[in-house]
């Protein structure tokens, strides 16, 4: 018996880091566990509403983990050195057993990443949704902080990985980027070499990148990631709960069949106050489980098969091996970054013997500002608690303009660079040919 | 509770259920393709087809012996791995040489100096190693570089000798050699360099003038650094070359190279060899008639020589003077580990208490096991160093005598 009980004990100290004294410190623990508590109980019908949030932040999670889980089979066949990561990403291409289509989900996933968090981040502007209701010890400024520094660290993450192939298109994207970051005034020259391990792009940065790439920023992403879902739980929901709130109107509710206690003994009947009005919050809600898991399920399973049928039609490009002494034209940095690129030529300008350095402009002072409004601008924000939760909500009308006018000029800007600038980044309109670039046979 | 709240909440259910199956089936669907794709490449087709006509030539047993799945030869010198025998299954195969592509023997010659395991296929005959699809594997594909060598670019290139094309890779290694047995259009064009002296404006090889670039690793060059304007036609490297050395002043006006005339033949010829003077990235042992060793001075020539053809010879030629010198008859040790032999008559007797003869005969210690196993002395041939070791010593004797009465 004392042996039963002996193995018992040891099994839960390997099983159990930690084993609770009391019902109530085991109780407190399942409270406190974020991972249990993803959900509420119940959820709103808005939260669950497709127009509303468009499960654009669902999405990016799992575009995030359909990374993790192809990066982490890809890790093991790739090598990330000079000599050999070229071929080793040939050979996933050729010879790995669906290897094409591990590297083409990568790609397309990571690309729509940056595409879908940006998205989100738009969403979240144009509903008000940075904003704080009226539940206790709200602080959704923060969660938009945490969300925006998520949306840096996927640049970042995308960024990263552009390099690893070790090929053309890799080498002269970082080749572009990091000069950009080098035009920084006073520590330029220190964050490039920070940044590439050196002076030169070789096999310093490209284990600096990888490191990065695997392990740091994914680890980032997941423990902001992480803080954000707490954050939102803390903060009261979703921001249209808040509206929801607001907009609800008491309703007539059917007598309460009540029993009535008297002297005269138990009575059927309804008691005094017969008619009622009420807010019920639960008629607008249903049980998180199973109708938000399935919702869940549904999205990630949408997301896949979109990830899957645009790897087929966009199978990812590997140009020649990197050459230091051959320059692509165009050269372009990763496609996101267009946008900054595009600023850069215009901006850098030769008046006289004056030249405006557009690198930094375009590639740091810009940036750098539209990071800091980000930040700063739910605090100034003035709109009312009417503005919360609701699409471009009339009281926010002007800043969403402006907003909008933003992120029509980056998605303007980024189409010019990736689809209008062609050799010598000369302008062609979508239907002019580009000059054919010569070959060697 | 309120029923219309009901009802709108199994809408919903019902919607997103719906959804969620439809989504299931698509992605089975869609898996099951990738798995079809999977299970039916290319290859695998060639590789049945070829195994058939091996059956019907030579019988079921032969073609049982053949080997499936992705084949690949990897050559670790040359750092390439190449999957070209995944469908080229009949390299090795006897008499199957008159079969068509990619079932045909290869040309049997050439293999012999040239075998698949030390030479794999695309250092040869280039396209894309990597590759495992016909399109790919040929190298005729966007962000390739060196496409096969082969008929369809002579075709398209209009090249009349169709074996001029691969022999570019061919000078990969046999660049230092002045003729190449069976590259007759790199020989042809190695010869007009020496002819028209393209070596007094231009640096080949590391020798020529400086008023023309520096050609040496001229093949190294991307297509990107060569001016197309002029250039009439496909803008390629080679059509660059070959235009240029029929008309230099028609791609470059302010050129000072002049027009030599060149047929279309030696022009390509020509092309072909410039394209092929690339940095070499195989180990030195794969390039011919290569330079690298090193040369002795003039006055250790002269010492060889000295000590080779003089009195000493015989030490020199059974090897003793490895460890030994003997300084009466001018032969020094390369590593003077043991004694002078010009005193080893003195020397034997009191460092092993015997006499040189007995010594020689029966040695002990080293010279037991060097004269055992490294230099075996027949009797006849050590009675020879013993008379020779005898002379070294009276001259030895000689010389100290001599220098003692200058001394005094």
């Amino acid at each position: 018996m004392q042996i039963l009980e002996q193995t018992k004990k040891i099994y839960k100290q390997l099983l159990w880091t930690w084993n609770p004294g009391s019902d109530k410190e085991a109780g407190d623990a399942i409270v406190k566990n974020v991972m249990l508590h993803w959900f509420p109980n119940k959820v709103s019908k808005g939260s669950l509403s497709w127009m509303y949030s468009m499960y654009l932040g669902t999405i990016s999670f799992v575009l995030f983990m359909i990374l993790v889980g192809t990066g982490l089979v890809l890790m093991f066949l790739y090598v990330p050195s000079v000599e050999r990561a070229y071929s080793s990403v040939k050979d996933i291409e050729f010879v790995v057993s669906f290897g094409w289509l591990l590297r083409s989900m990568h790609r397309i996933s990571a690309h729509l990443m940056v595409a879908v968090v940006f998205l989100h981040m738009v969403r979240v502007f144009l509903t008000g949704a940075y904003k704080n209701g009226k539940a206790v010890g709200s602080n959704r400024p923060l969660n938009w902080i945490i969300g925006i520094s998520m949306l840096l660290l996927t640049l970042l993450l995308s960024f990263t990985g552009y390099l690893l192939p070790w090929d053309q298109l890799a080498y002269w994207a970082i080749t572009v980027g990091t000069n950009i970051a080098s035009s920084a005034p006073l520590v330029g020259e220190q964050i490039r070499f920070f940044l590439l391990g050196g002076n030169y792009i070789d096999q310093n940065a490209l284990i600096r990148f990888y490191v990065l790439h695997v392990f740091f920023l994914p680890v980032l992403v997941l423990l902001l990631f992480l803080w954000h879902m707490w954050r939102i739980r803390k903060d009261g929901g979703l921001a249209v709960v808040d509206n929801e709130a607001l907009t609800q109107k008491p309703e007539k509710v059917e007598p309460v069949k009540t029993k009535t206690y008297s002297l005269l003994g138990i009575t059927n009947g309804t008691s005094v106050h017969v008619q009622n009005t009420m807010v019920n919050e639960e008629i607008n809600s249903v049980p998180s489980i199973p109708n938000l898991t399935r919702r869940i399920w549904l999205v990630t399973l949408g997301t896949f098969l979109v990830v899957l049928v645009l790897s087929f039609i966009f199978t990812a490009p590997l140009e020649e091996p990197a050459n230091p002494t051959v320059t692509p034209n165009p050269a372009k940095a990763p496609w996101y970054f267009l946008w900054l690129q595009e600023i850069v030529t215009d901006t850098t300008l030769n008046l006289g013997f004056y030249t405006i350095n557009g690198a930094l402009i375009g590639g740091i002072i810009l940036p750098t500002l539209l990071i800091a409004l980000a930040v700063w601008w739910p605090y100034r924000d003035p709109s009312g608690i009417n503005a919360v939760g609701v699409w471009l909500a009339p009281e926010r009308k002007k800043q969403n303009y402006v907003f909008i006018g933003i992120c029509v000029v980056i998605i303007i800007f980024t189409i010019i660079g990736t689809f209008l600038r062609g050799p010598y980044w000369n302008f062609y309109l979508p239907w002019e040919a580009w000059p054919t670039m010569p070959v060697k046979y | 509770m309120n029923h219309k709240t009901v009802k709108e909440k199994l809408d919903f259910v019902k919607k997103d259920k719906l959804f969620l199956s439809a989504g299931g089936i698509l992605f089975l669907l869609i898996t099951g393709f990738i798995f079809y794709d999977y299970i039916t490449p290319e290859w695998k087709d060639i590789q049945s087809e070829f195994s058939d006509i091996i059956a019907e030539k030579f019988g079921d047993e032969r073609a049982a012996t053949i080997r499936t799945g992705l084949q690949q030869t990897y050559v670790k010198e040359l750092n390439v791995a190449d999957r070209c025998i995944t469908c080229h299954q009949a390299m090795e195969w006897k008499g199957m040489e008159n079969i068509e592509n990619p079932f045909r023997t290869h040309p049997k010659e050439i293999l012999e100096k040239h075998p698949i395991n030390k030479f794999g296929c695309t250092p040869c005959h280039g396209g894309q190693s990597f590759a495992t699809e016909t399109e790919a594997a040929h190298g005729f594909t966007e962000h390739w570089e060196e496409p096969l060598l082969g008929k369809e670019l002579s075709d398209f290139y209009v090249v009349n000798n169709k074996k001029a094309m691969m022999q570019i890779r061919c000078n990969a290694c046999h660049r230092y050699e002045k003729e190449t047995k069976g590259a007759d259009a790199i020989n042809r064009a190695k010869q007009l360099v020496n002819e028209k002296g393209c070596r007094a404006c231009h640096v080949i090889n590391g020798r020529g003038g400086t008023v023309g670039p520096d050609l040496t690793y001229e093949g190294e060059k991307s297509a990107e650094q060569y001016n197309y304007e002029r250039n009439k036609g496909f803008a390629s490297m080679f059509s660059w070359h070959i235009a240029h050395f029929k008309n230099p002043k028609e791609l470059i006006p302010e050129t000072v190279m002049p027009n030599f005339n060149f047929s279309s033949n030696d022009a390509q010829a020509l092309a072909a060899l410039v394209m092929s003077w690339k940095k070499p990235t195989m180990p030195i042992e794969y390039i011919p008639g290569h330079n690298f060793r090193d040369v002795p001075s003039q006055e250790e020539i002269e010492k060889e020589e000295r000590m080779k053809n003089g009195p000493g010879a015989f030490f020199v030629n059974k090897q003793c003077f490895v460890c030994h010198s003997v300084s009466s008859f001018g032969v020094e040790a390369a590593a003077q580990i043991g004694p002078d032999l010009a005193l080893a008559v003195e020397d034997v007797q009191s460092r092993f208490g015997r006499t040189l003869d007995d010594f020689l005969m029966k040695p002990t210690g080293t010279m037991d096991v060097v004269l055992s196993t490294m230099l075996p002395l027949t009797k006849e041939e050590r009675l020879e160093a013993i008379a020779k070791l005898r002379q070294a010593y009276e001259l030895k004797k000689t010389e100290l005598k001599t220098a003692k009465t200058r001394q005094k």
